[in-house]
């Protein structure tokens, strides 16, 4: 595959500095034609800053940006567009009104200005969705997508404008296990055409699986380069982290406290789109357990999870947290701590500091207010014990967390919901985005509220940290919670056809 | 055009910062006098003299800054009800309204001759004007808050059955109209309910007091209270805040209804001020203008006095410009509004600048063009 090696894209002692934060330090990397290069590296490592320098978004303080061997200048997305990159962020930006085709060609100057005439372009489309083997219906409006399709359509965007390196920042963490197999196939017929991509993602398993090479960043500098082929997890996980990690099931006293503190009973509701996502589910949870919930992604777990926190209505049945009816629950927030699986939209006040979203459920309570008044200087101190407790790299408290990486933003919530150690927490995709030791620490924080004696409802779509965490796993298909099992004895084959929707015999 | 001012800002990270902490609006205003300067250019005058003559107008004398004051104080108290809506994520855009409702709760306490000290009757008035303004703004806020209509339709619909309102209300044989009089009116408002005039031979009142400390006391409300924090994190993320434990719907009827209230005090302020009666179009857009004033301070109290003081200079010094250099007083409006639309251009921009460094990508020069 690499016989022949040709640099596609090549850049070199790329220096990006933001006040008070190195976040590139002298990164030299090359990605060849035909290639996946794979980019590994802890949360606020500086892989999606140095992204953000080759397709634009930011100008690198010092260093150089080859694109086949030619020397350029990358100042706007539009001209790195022009020298065939196409990048699909993190945090991907449609516009929500818009159909999928109008967001593909929007920013594509027309020939003729002043009118639309989409014809064309949706035959180019549909084209490429077939070629590619990812369908989006161009006439939809991007809101009603689900995440996946609305990562093809980013990925689309990026081939409509005949992107020969394409840039993918944490694209599986949205992905259901087959829609990644989905992604995987389109990217290897991409590096078959002699296109490269650049995948950054924390998971390794798939970093292993897809890539060519993977480079490791860690603080702002490149830690080294190594072929997958010669790659293995431990070595990679301590380039990455320093030290080494483990994701085995964590040892744990058992269970002593009894008492139910979630109690579901016959709850129905419906999805954003009005349809049934909940179809009668009983699920009891109690102090001092993990129940995990296993699924593939859009099987009811949102829904479970926004009906807790009274997000959404109910349509039928009943919810009760230690006892009181969910609805009453709603007005105070500190009975439940939730990590919501869309953090920007649900968990964070972006423009508002890191100290102010750690609060923004606690606010009004002393210390942070006496007499009536907000008391800056509480509200700054415990910010800054919770950034060292929960390791979130930020310069300041006073930074507004839109400035923080993705999975230092993840940090944030995680510290607030559960720095209030409330009876019980809801962690809904809690580790989406984090990195392997930041994953580990999310990890032994929900146990440490497990042995504290909160109950916690642990949804993840990762099934390997479900069974490592879990005391107990439901699995659920389709709104239905399709069987229930121990999570000592629970076995990763059975759970598999569950989530599929197989219903087996009732293991013990 | 859009392209260059975009690129400036891409390139220069540290004007984005600065900008932000408020040095933005003054490059919006710059950019507006720059771009007025132009226009009184094409009219054949100087720009220069004619900005000179705007100057004199509104500070050449104790007298011509009082004037300045005096047309100040209502955008004062009417700019930050609209700004605390702002910084709630809320176009509260009913000022004018308020003002209406406002106006004639304290016409009617103000008309009627109390046997009670001037100061308890100004009081009274006061109290009136914020009774009336508050109701009249439970609609739209209602509306808003309980049944998701579109704030901007609800207040702006109720502006124009306020003006109407008022001027079947100062018609004859309401009792509130003047009788006989050629143009319907209101009668006059009792002399112990006038605002004394703090300066000898101007219509000074202490309105822009009231003003200042309101635009004060909000700033501190914004940042210093809880209710304040409630209503900056629901102009952040509604959803959040939902979640936080926050009463959404409480925290927009409240915020709505403080704007209601400054309304009805910026109306009763014009009233027992200056105009000491009530009639249709006594407030002749003011209303509006605070949208503009507390646009132009970015929803920051403390930038509403600035601004405030800036749109209320340009107009007092607009008259002196146009009586001097002979260009149209319709010119201070367009300045205004050139003033305005340059501080929404920055904020976009710069909106842009951090949507791209931090969030995401979009090529918005061509997003425009594209849908032209
Ligand atoms: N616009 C900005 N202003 C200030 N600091 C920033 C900005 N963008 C990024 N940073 C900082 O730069 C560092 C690198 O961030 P970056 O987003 O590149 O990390 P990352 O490797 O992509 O992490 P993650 O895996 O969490 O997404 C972080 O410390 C972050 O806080
Ligand atoms: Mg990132």
């Amino acid at each position: 595959m690499t016989q022949n090696i040709e640099i596609a894209m090549r850049m070199e002692g790329i220096t990006k500095r933001f006040p008070g934060v190195l976040a590139n330090d002298r990164i030299s990397l090359d990605c060849r034609k035909g290639e996946v290069l794979g980019l590994l590296g802890e949360n606020g490592a500086g892989k999606t800053t140095l992204m953000n320098i080759l397709y634009g978004l930011h100008q690198p303080d010092s260093g150089k940006i080859f694109i086949e061997g030619k020397e350029v200048k990358i100042e706007s997305p539009a001209k790195a567009i022009e020298l065939g990159i196409g990048m699909v962020h993190q945090h991907f930006k449609l516009v929500d009104t818009l159909t999928a085709l109008e967001n593909v060609i929007l920013g594509i100057p027309s020939e003729h200005p002043m009118v639309l005439d989409l014809a064309p372009a949706r035959k180019r489309f549909l084209s490429l969705c077939e070629e590619y083997d990812l369908y989006v219906d161009p006439t939809v409006e991007t809101w009603r997508l689900s995440v996946g399709k609305q990562q093809w359509l980013e990925i689309l965007k990026a081939l409509y404008r005949d992107a020969r390196l394409l840039v993918l920042d944490e694209p599986t963490a949205v992905l259901t296990p087959s829609e990644g197999e989905q992604l995987f196939k389109a990217i290897r017929k991409l590096t078959k055409e002699g296109r490269s991509v650049i995948f950054i993602s924390h998971k390794f398993g798939e970093v292993l699986e897809i890539t060519d090479r993977i480079t490791v960043i860690r603080d702002g500098h490149v830690v080294g380069t190594v072929p997958t082929k010669e790659a293995t997890y431990p070595e990679l996980a301590r380039m990455m982290v320093g030290r080494p990690v483990s994701m085995d099931r964590k040892p744990r006293p058992s269970a002593t406290k009894i008492d139910p503190v979630l109690v579901m009973e016959n709850v129905q509701a419906n999805n954003d789109r009005g349809l049934p996502a909940l179809k009668n589910i009983n699920l009891t949870v109690k102090a001092g357990e993990i129940v995990g919930v296993a699924g593939v992604d859009g099987n009811g777990q949102l829904e479970l999870a926004e009906c807790i926190v009274g997000l959404r209505k109910r349509t039928g049945g009943s919810i009760r947290i230690q006892g009181h009816d969910v609805d009453r629950v709603m007005a105070d927030p500190s009975f439940v701590g939730y990590i919501p699986a869309d953090r920007q939209k649900v968990g964070l006040f972006l423009t508002l500091t890191v100290a102010e979203n750690l609060v923004v459920k606690d606010y009004a309570k002393p210390p942070f207010t006496r007499r009536g008044v907000l008391r800056y200087q509480a509200i700054r101190q415990h910010a800054n014990r919770l950034i060292k407790e929960y390791n979130i790299r930020t310069p300041s408290s006073e930074v507004q967390v839109v400035h923080l990486s993705g999975g230092n933003q993840q940090k944030v919530v995680v510290a607030r919901e559960m720095s209030a150690q409330p009876p019980l927490v809801i962690a809904s995709q809690a580790t989406r985005g984090l990195d392997l030791g930041a994953v580990e620490s999310v990890h032994n924080f929900l146990l440490k509220e497990r042995n504290r004696g909160a109950a916690v409802l642990f949804i993840s779509t990762e099934l390997q940290e479900v069974m490592s965490l879990s005391d107990r796993i439901i699995v659920m298909f389709r709104g239905e919670i399709m069987g229930e099992m121990d999570g000592e004895a629970a076995d990763i084959n059975v759970i598999g056809q569950m989530m599929l929707g197989q219903v087996t015999e009732v293991v013990a | 055009m859009n392209n260059k001012k975009q690129r400036g800002y891409v390139s220069l990270p540290g004007i984005g910062d600065l900008a932000l902490s408020g040095l933005r609006p003054l490059i919006g205003i710059l950019l507006g006098l720059i771009a007025g300067a132009g226009l009184i250019a094409l009219s054949g005058v100087n720009p220069l003299s004619a900005y000179v003559a705007m100057l004199k107008g509104a500070f050449g004398s104790p007298q011509a800054f009082a004037n300045v004051l005096v047309r100040a104080s209502p955008l004062l108290i009417g700019g930050v009800g609209v700004a605390i809506g702002i910084k709630a994520g809320l176009w509260n855009v009913g000022i004018e309204g308020y003002m209406y409702a406002g106006a004639i709760g304290a016409g009617m306490v103000g008309i009627a001759a109390l046997p009670v000290a001037p100061i308890v009757h100004i009081i009274l008035s006061f109290l009136a004007a914020i009774a009336f303004a508050v109701v009249w703004g439970l609609g739209p806020a209602y509306m808003k808050a309980y049944r998701g209509v579109n704030e901007v339709v609800a207040t702006i619909m109720m502006n124009y059955v306020a003006i109407f309102f008022t001027s079947w209300m100062v018609h004859e044989p309401q009792p509130m109209a003047e009788p006989g009089s050629f143009f319907p009116m209101s009668r006059m408002i009792a002399p112990t309910a006038k605002l004394p005039i703090l300066m000898k031979g101007t219509s000074l009142h202490p309105g822009f007091i009231i003003g200042l400390i309101a635009c004060v006391v909000l700033y501190f409300v914004l940042r210093y209270t809880p209710f304040g924090f409630r209503t900056r994190m629901l102009g952040v993320n509604p959803v959040g805040s939902r979640y936080a434990g926050v009463n959404v719907r409480q925290q927009m009827l409240f915020v709505l209804l403080i704007g209601a209230l400054m309304g009805g005090v910026s109306g009763a302020v014009e009233i027992l001020g200056l105009k000491q009666r009530v009639y249709m179009d006594f407030v002749a857009g003011v209303g509006y203008e605070s949208v503009a004033v507390a646009l132009l301070a970015g929803g920051n109290p403390l930038g509403v006095i600035a601004s405030a003081l800036f749109f209320s200079a340009l107009k007092a010094g607009g008259a002196t410009m146009s009586i001097q250099t002979g260009v149209g007083g319709p010119m201070t409006v367009v300045i205004e509004a050139l003033c305005v639309i340059f501080v929404i251009g920055v904020g976009y921009s710069e909106r842009k600048r951090l949507e791209r460094l931090d969030v995401a990508e979009k090529e918005d020069k061509e997003v425009e063009y594209d849908v032209a």
